[in-house]
């Protein structure tokens, strides 16, 4: 492994951090140079510095190993959540040294979690900023590396190869060059509409972008206390209930459908699951809480339920409502579709639908095996056939994801969290998630836990964005050798 | 960039430009606390001043109002004219020094509410014919001159709206303290705060230092060292040059220009 050019590659990712740092800064100045003015500051100045000097020693144009790639990925986004500390360090507010680091791990991770009792007290920059670190984790920080970055050869893949679910990476069947530029525009493009349709929905301008980019990045930090229940606007709940959706999607996929390729959403097996899963359980909140009488109107029902099942399945968690307050029913489908997720391929994080589905499909192998013990069962996802390697990481990864959530559950409550506020707090943040239940509900955030508990919750969003192994290859010394 | 000089020059420059920059950044926001925190203890020291006038003009028309209520001492009421408009007085001068005058509205209710109250007595005093009394001496006058229609009065309505508006006096006090300039806001529960530009700032000078450190052993040291240990073997057992460290630039010229020597003086040997 060449660590100059591990350093390389993650100076160039601090670039694009210090970049938007300095757009927040700029943000703050034409607000009245307010107080979020010198923090993104000397934050954008002091994350440039160290990301631009990699750059001024080590060569470019050299490609770059799988391990290597590996490293850059998860180096990238480890420093990218310490630099992007500095401003809410330096502005103070509610930030102490553990908060800020929840906060930024929350932001670069696409979570969205907070440990803000009062977001709206933030300077307009600094909530811009933190709105950047969303969009900027949404699709995945070693991208912008790859785009700004002329000439890389075959490292391109390498980066994408980590930073994409490995489900991900067999859908895609273009140059990695061209993932690129789908990713960028499907991003940006995406973005922007609903950027446009937000405030032609009655935001201002300034929310439209912020919310638009935290809904695109399927991360869910809100400029407001009350997240989206603040607008209490059916328009604004279903464009971005749409941009949520949209994003949670293979972005190979979408891609595929505009060009009108076969392989579209349309004929995808994942997305038809995917989307029986989220009307189903629409409908069994929607029955639960109309006729639990919690909404008077069936149609309020529906509009809440819809969008709490987006935002969470999407694991973007914005929210409309208190959901602490539905059925034990609508709580439990909700907790469900916390834990399946979205798709592979997207923005979103979680266990993804790809992986239920495949081991749905291992469950029904097996049985129909016992019935024909002589004959040879072969699993397929949307007519390709699943090799046993696949097949056997995807149980892997589900049970490490399922034990992770039970031990992180189990040391919520050995410092005090009740049994709900616990468990949905390890599933809100390995899923990259956000709001949980109980104390960390929709309308609660993670303020008055522990700070050990912060810093639990910290490291497990980080192996939620990175899916587990990623992270922890890390920590092995002879991977580095 | 090329050229070993000019990218230790840009190294050595970029650590002293972020020192100097981040210096003065720091700087900067230790000077706006400064200032904040001073503006915040200038109001705070004023507006102890002006409270504590407003409890001697409140002291001094409740002394008022309890001698000519309750001992009929009528010449007090002068005295009790002019301690509310000294109170008046503070609470306008309150109002130009603060930054929020809203939040003044309840002490001037109070205020308003204790001259209506006072004003009340007053006039339904007026109704009743003026008695002459002379003014006995302090020490009789309990007993002497105790009119109780007065002593109710002052107990049921006047005192309670005196307590009321030295609450609110006392609210007044404290307000300053809990409404602290919004920089000044931000270091309310951590002090240490006011130093994180400087020890954030630190922090990347010695991350860009370790690093500058590792990179000049990789590409300038390492080289060198090789470069040399390689010469040696070649003069001393005619082992063949090779130099496998990463090179950069004028040391790439270095290696090409030894292996070009080596190659003419094998030549010339042949």
């Amino acid at each position: 492994m060449r660590e100059s050019v591990i350093l390389r590659y993650i100076g160039a990712v601090m670039l694009c951090v210090s970049a938007f740092m300095a757009v927040s800064a700029v943000i703050s100045y034409v607000n009245n140079v307010d107080s979020g003015f010198y923090p993104l500051l000397l934050s954008a100045l002091l994350t440039f510095t160290l990301g631009a000097f990699p750059l001024l020693f080590v060569p470019r144009g050299k490609s770059i190993s799988n391990k290597e790639g590996f490293a850059i990925v998860v180096g990238s986004w480890i420093l990218a959540t310490i630099v992007g500390m500095f401003p809410y360090l330096i502005w103070g507010g509610e930030f102490s040294l553990v908060n800020a680091w929840f906060e930024s791990v929350s932001g670069f991770t696409a979570t969205g979690a907070t440990i803000l009792n009062d977001i709206e007290a933030l300077p307009q920059g600094l909530l811009f900023y933190r709105t950047s670190t969303n969009w900027l984790g949404g699709v995945g920080v070693v991208m912008f590396a790859l785009v700004i970055l002329p000439s890389l050869g075959t490292s391109r893949m390498s980066l994408s190869n980590v930073e994409l679910s490995s489900l991900a990476r067999d859908n895609y069947r273009y140059r990695t060059q061209v993932i690129v530029r789908i990713l960028l525009v499907i991003y940006v493009g995406l973005t922007a509409i609903t950027t446009l349709s937000l405030k032609f929905a009655g935001m201002r301008w300034f929310d439209a972008l912020n919310h638009a980019m935290s809904a695109c990045a399927t991360a869910g930090f809100s400029t407001k206390n009350l997240s989206i229940a603040f607008y209490d606007n059916p328009t604004v709940e279903l464009i971005l209930a749409a941009a949520m959706l949209i994003s949670s999607l293979h972005f190979g996929l979408i891609y595929a459908t505009f060009l009108r390729k076969s392989n579209n959403i349309f004929r995808s097996e994942v997305v038809r699951t995917y989307m029986l899963i989220i009307a189903a359980a629409t409908v069994f909140i929607t029955v639960s809480l109309y006729g639990a009488s919690i909404y008077t109107s069936l149609f309020e029902a529906f509009r809440h339920s819809y969008f709490q099942v987006v935002s969470l399945i999407t694991t973007t968690g914005f929210s409309t409502a208190d959901t602490n307050l539905w059925t034990p029913l609508a709580i439990v489908v909700l907790i469900f579709v916390s834990i399946v997720c979205a798709c592979a391929g997207s923005t979103s994080g979680g266990m993804k639908v790809d992986r239920l589905l495949i081991f749905c499909k291992i469950l029904w192998a097996r049985i129909r095996h016992q019935q024909h013990p002589n004959a040879v069962i072969r699993i397929r996802v949307d007519g390709v056939v699943q090799d046993n390697e696949m097949l056997n990481n995807v149980v892997l990864f589900i049970v490490t994801y399922i034990a992770l959530i039970l031990v992180a559950s189990f040391t919520n409550t050995l410092f005090g969290q009740d049994l709900m506020t616990a468990f949905s707090s390890a599933v809100a943040c390995v899923g990259n998630i956000g709001p949980g239940f109980g104390e960390v509900g929709s309308m609660g955030n993670f303020a008055q836990i522990p700070s050990i508990l912060k810093i639990q919750n910290s490291f497990l969003m980080l192996m939620g964005r990175l899916e587990i192994f990623g992270f922890i290859q890390l920590f092995f010394l002879k991977w580095w050798r | 960039m090329k050229g070993i000089g000019k990218r230790v020059t840009v190294g050595f420059l970029s650590i002293v430009v972020l020192l100097l920059a981040s210096g003065i950044i720091s700087l900067f926001e230790l000077s706006n606390l400064s200032n904040d925190t001073e503006v915040i203890l200038s109001t705070s020291r004023r507006n102890l001043e002006i409270a504590k006038e407003m409890i001697k003009s409140a002291h001094e028309h409740s002394q008022a109002v309890l001698h000519y209520a309750i001992f009929n001492d009528l010449s007090k009421r002068d005295a009790s004219r002019r301690a509310l408009g000294d109170l008046e007085g503070a609470l306008v001068k309150a109002k130009n020094e603060a930054a929020d005058a809203s939040r003044l509205d309840s002490l001037a209710a109070k205020i308003l509410h204790l001259r209506e109250v006072s004003q009340s007595y007053v006039v339904a005093e007026a109704a009743i014919p003026e008695q002459s009394v002379a003014i006995p001496e302090p020490s009789v006058l309990i007993e002497v001159n105790q009119s109780s229609d007065g002593k109710v009065w002052y107990d049921n309505n006047y005192k309670v709206v005196y307590e009321e508006l030295m609450e609110e006096i006392q609210n007044f006090m404290t307000h300053t303290h809990t409404s602290l300039a919004p920089r000044a806001e931000q270091l309310n529960k951590n002090a240490y705060r006011s130093v994180a530009p400087v020890f954030i700032s630190l922090v990347v000078v010695i991350a860009i230092v370790l690093m500058f450190y590792f990179f000049m052993r990789i590409y300038l040291v390492k080289p060198i060292v090789q470069t040399n240990r390689s010469l040696s073997d070649f003069l001393t057992y005619r082992l063949p040059f090779s130099v496998k460290a990463e090179l950069l630039d004028e040391l790439n010229e270095l290696v090409d220009n030894i292996e070009k020597l080596i190659a003419i003086y094998k030549q010339n040997k042949a």
